[in-house]
């Protein structure tokens, strides 16, 4: 069994904090919550302080951050429906364009590996791809409604560009440009999941995806190409995903939030049960039939629900968690 | 984890709840008597009975909601299915064809309703590729079937669709000269009306920020309503009609439905029904009849004096398959408004097919910038540069559909061995393939404005051909609040 030490609380949010995710150079993680702020910390000496806040972009609650792959922008989805996007050309963190177009509560935000796409998704129930155009213009290159209830989140692709999307109506979905028209489709439904699916991680090489639920399972999904090996049959040359893994037994509340480490193939889950797990693949496992192990499970990581989990893209085993009871902590997690 | 589950947790958090976004309209319920006591009894089908204390049972009237209700509701952009199938459906015209057939067959004819069914152009065609034979071979077919039905006149809607085109030009350049003579603020991008899931859709998220840039010219549809109920009427003589419009679009049911449209004092809409393309299919499955196998009649044109039945002529215009407005717009401006005859249009595509621009361009100055704008994420691009101040359009064709009308969303669905995208390649060749109409030549229109709108530019005719759009409040209701 491995080891999750805490390494430090940060509490400066007041209520639940949402989402927590790491600068792409590591050394820097945003977070965000009800008190509708958007803070920044970074290490000084041996702690970690808060250096920035950004308020008064949003009216209410903030539910996602997410970095853009150059570290330059951060973008902040809240439930007024709008998602702000913060940029520091004048050394300072300014929003400088604000996107709107969803009808309620957005629910997620991500950008793609290059940079030039954004997704985002709400209670509403779609989800929409902007494109980064010129400078501070962001166009909406797709309004998705493939999913028939509340989408909780999108995350893309860590090679191309791929976007998944999961949702209260029990599926996770897959979507793709279509060249020939510049229009974006959905190339697949994955359902397996008994209830809302809340969060989705892909591994480092993109072709596995794992994720997590309401119904206290986790599932890792893997691609078969077209003339795969295995023999699993493909419909018009595009690849079809299957769930290869339940993790099933290990949760007993939902699980909110997983992270896939690309560093180390570890994977963090965030549980209502207020307790965050670790999980580590069999070296010797079957790919089509993967076996993952329990290495670390931490009673009472929080005393509330643990929202989000993400692993520091840099430092191996180090990871970052926050709650509804309103800390943000680090851990560090070790064989 | 606290005490609490999380949806108790008092807190603008809504993350746990249910997120369909059920419907939100609160319904005012005439209550007859106010006497307590009495139960409620829930019956096997679903019916609820009242029973008073005496044990006297009463059923309760079931609340409905209209459409009506739907368009001044801010809950959800487009009205739940089930209302519009109990309101305009294929039953419901049936329905009506059939009760007028046994009035008849009854010897009361003088209260049966005169029934007329107007087509426009793209449903037409969807049915045409469907039963593959020609526009006009489907026009004649689909007149025979209506016939059958008991319709007593199928007429062609391109007189409407000529006068939404000279209204709308007009109005653009009235617009564009009031914005650069007297700086009329909002004159100017003036952007199409004839789509009404467009319209619907700014009504109800974007209100009075963005109507004042509708045209407030009508859309053929109700223009055609209008024709028939204000004129044809009175030129038949005939006591009352039922008007029936067959359209490529469920959103043409919601602007039929629109209060702008109904006389209080006739009771009566400018279009009772709207069918679509693929609900006629339907009806013909159904009743297990090919379209290419019926019987052929004849289109009317009951706007002239000797209502002769004529072939039908299946025409279109230049331009879109929308209605060609931008062309349309483009031309008669660089005319009236820079002289200059006959500009070729070449439309540019920006970062989609569905997103075009065509501009007039004289000694290196931009005279007008045109665009075509289908679908809702250029609707999106569209209003978002104009709340930026970014948009530089003259004027905007804006239509709800990717690749507009042609590929409306109640046209026949592909079938087994062709794409969407195929399918609306093929009717856009279908339609480019017809012959043109062109409104300035239209002899019957150019009569009817001037015998049935007293002119060109009376009173009449703007007040019978232009309409008014009407932003929608939110609703703050109790079942509204968010927890």
């Amino acid at each position: 069994m491995g080891k999750l030490v805490l390494l430090d609380t940060l509490s400066k949010h007041v209520g639940p904090v949402w989402n927590v995710a790491w600068h792409p150079k590591g050394d820097a993680l945003a977070t965000c919550g009800e008190d509708k702020t958007v803070r920044i910390w970074a290490k000084q000496g041996n702690k970690w302080i808060n250096k920035v806040v950004l308020s008064d972009a949003h009216k209410r609650t903030i539910r996602s951050v997410a970095w853009s792959p150059c570290g330059n922008y951060l973008a902040s989805a809240s439930f007024d429906a709008t998602v702000a996007i913060w940029d520091r050309k004048t050394g300072e963190f300014e929003c400088n364009t604000t996107l709107e177009g969803h009808e309620n509560e957005v629910k997620s935000v991500a950008w793609s590996r290059s940079g030039h796409l954004l997704a985002t998704c709400s209670r509403d129930k779609s989800v929409w791809v902007w494109e980064v155009a010129d400078e501070d213009e962001y166009e909406c290159a797709a309004v998705l409604n493939a999913h028939t209830q509340d989408v909780k989140k999108v995350v893309w692709h860590p090679e191309i560009d791929l976007l998944a999307s999961a949702s209260y109506d029990n599926t996770i979905k897959l979507f793709r440009e279509d060249l020939s028209d510049n229009d974006w489709i959905c190339l697949e439904t994955l359902e397996s999941h008994d209830s809302t699916v809340w969060s989705l991680a892909f591994d480092k090489t993109g072709r596995r995806l794992a994720s997590c639920s309401d119904d206290t399972t986790v599932k890792i999904w893997k691609e078969y190409p077209p003339n795969n090996p295995e023999g699993i049959p493909t419909t018009d040359n595009e690849s079809t995903w299957k769930c290869v893994c339940t993790l099933s037994g290990y949760h007993t509340r939902t699980v909110y939030d997983i992270s896939w480490c690309h560093l180390s193939g570890l994977i963090a889950t965030a549980c209502g049960d207020d307790i965050i797990r670790i999980f580590k693949e069999e070296e010797t496992s079957d790919s089509n039939a993967p076996t993952f192990n329990c290495v670390s499970s931490t009673e009472r990581s929080h005393t509330q629900d643990v929202n989000s989990v993400a692993w520091n893209p840099v430092t191996p085993g180090f990871l970052a968690s926050c709650s509804d009871d309103g800390s943000v902590k680090l851990w560090n997690y070790t064989d | 984890m606290s005490g609490f589950s999380g949806v108790l947790q008092l807190t603008d958090l809504d993350d746990f709840i249910t997120p369909s976004q059920e419907c939100i309209k609160p319904v005012k319920i005439e209550k007859s008597s106010a006497g307590t006591g009495a139960k409620i009894s829930i019956q096997e089908d679903g019916s609820y009975y009242q029973i008073e204390e005496d044990g006297h049972r009463q059923q309760l009237q079931k609340v409905e909601i209209t459409l009506s209700d739907c368009l001044a509701c801010s809950g959800c952009i487009t009205s739940a299915e089930t209302v519009l199938v109990t309101q305009q459906s294929q039953e419901e015209l049936l329905r009506v064809l059939n009760e007028n057939k046994k009035l008849r067959s009854d010897g009361n004819e003088s209260e049966a309703k005169f029934i007329i069914i107007s087509v426009s152009v793209q449903p037409l065609l969807s049915l045409a590729v469907r039963y593959n034979i020609t526009p006009d071979e489907a026009a004649e077919r689909l007149a025979g079937y209506f016939k059958h039905l008991g319709a007593d006149m199928v007429v062609d809607m391109a007189v409407a669709e000529n006068f939404a085109l000279l209204e709308t030009r007009k109005e653009f350049v009235r617009r564009y000269l009031s914005s650069t003579n007297d700086g009329v603020k909002n004159a100017l991008p003036m952007l199409a009306s004839s789509c009404p899931g467009w319209v619907c859709y700014a009504e109800k998220t974007h209100g009075n920020f963005i109507l004042p840039f509708i045209s407030v010219t009508k859309s053929p549809q109700q223009i055609m309503g209008s024709l028939v109920k204000d004129w044809v009427l009175k030129n038949l003589g005939v006591r009352s009609v039922y008007h029936v419009t067959v359209m490529p679009c469920y959103d043409k049911k919601l602007e039929a439905a629109r209060e702008d449209f109904f006389d209080k004092a006739a009771e009566s809409r400018d279009v009772d029904c709207v069918i679509t393309a693929i609900e006629i299919e339907q009806m013909l499955q159904t009743s297990g009849i090919e379209l290419h196998q019926v019987e052929k009649a004849m289109y009317s044109e009951p706007w002239k004096k000797d209502f002769d039945a004529i072939s039908p002529s299946i025409k279109r215009h230049i331009g879109s398959g929308s209605g060609g407005y931008a062309d349309h717009i483009f031309h008669y401006a660089a005319k009236e408004l820079f002289a200059i005859e006959d500009h070729e249009i070449a439309y540019k595509n920006l970062r989609n097919p569905d997103f075009r621009e065509v501009i007039l361009e004289k000694d290196g100055k931009i005279l007008l910038r045109f665009a075509i704008a289908n679908g809702f994420r250029n609707i999106q691009n569209l209003v978002q540069k104009l709340k930026r101040g970014k948009c530089q359009y003259h004027y905007v064709e804006v239509m709800a559909c990717p690749s507009g009308c042609l590929n409306g969303g109640a046209q026949v669905r592909p079938r087994e061995d062709k794409t969407l995208k195929e399918l609306t390649a093929q009717l856009e060749h279908v339609y480019e393939s017809l012959p043109v109409e062109v409104p300035d030549e239209s002899k019957v229109t150019q009569e009817l404005y001037k015998t049935w709108l007293q002119g060109n530019e009376s009173d009449k005719a703007s007040s019978i051909l232009h309409t008014n759009y009407h932003a929608v409040e939110k609703l703050n209701t109790a079942l509204n609040i968010k927890w």
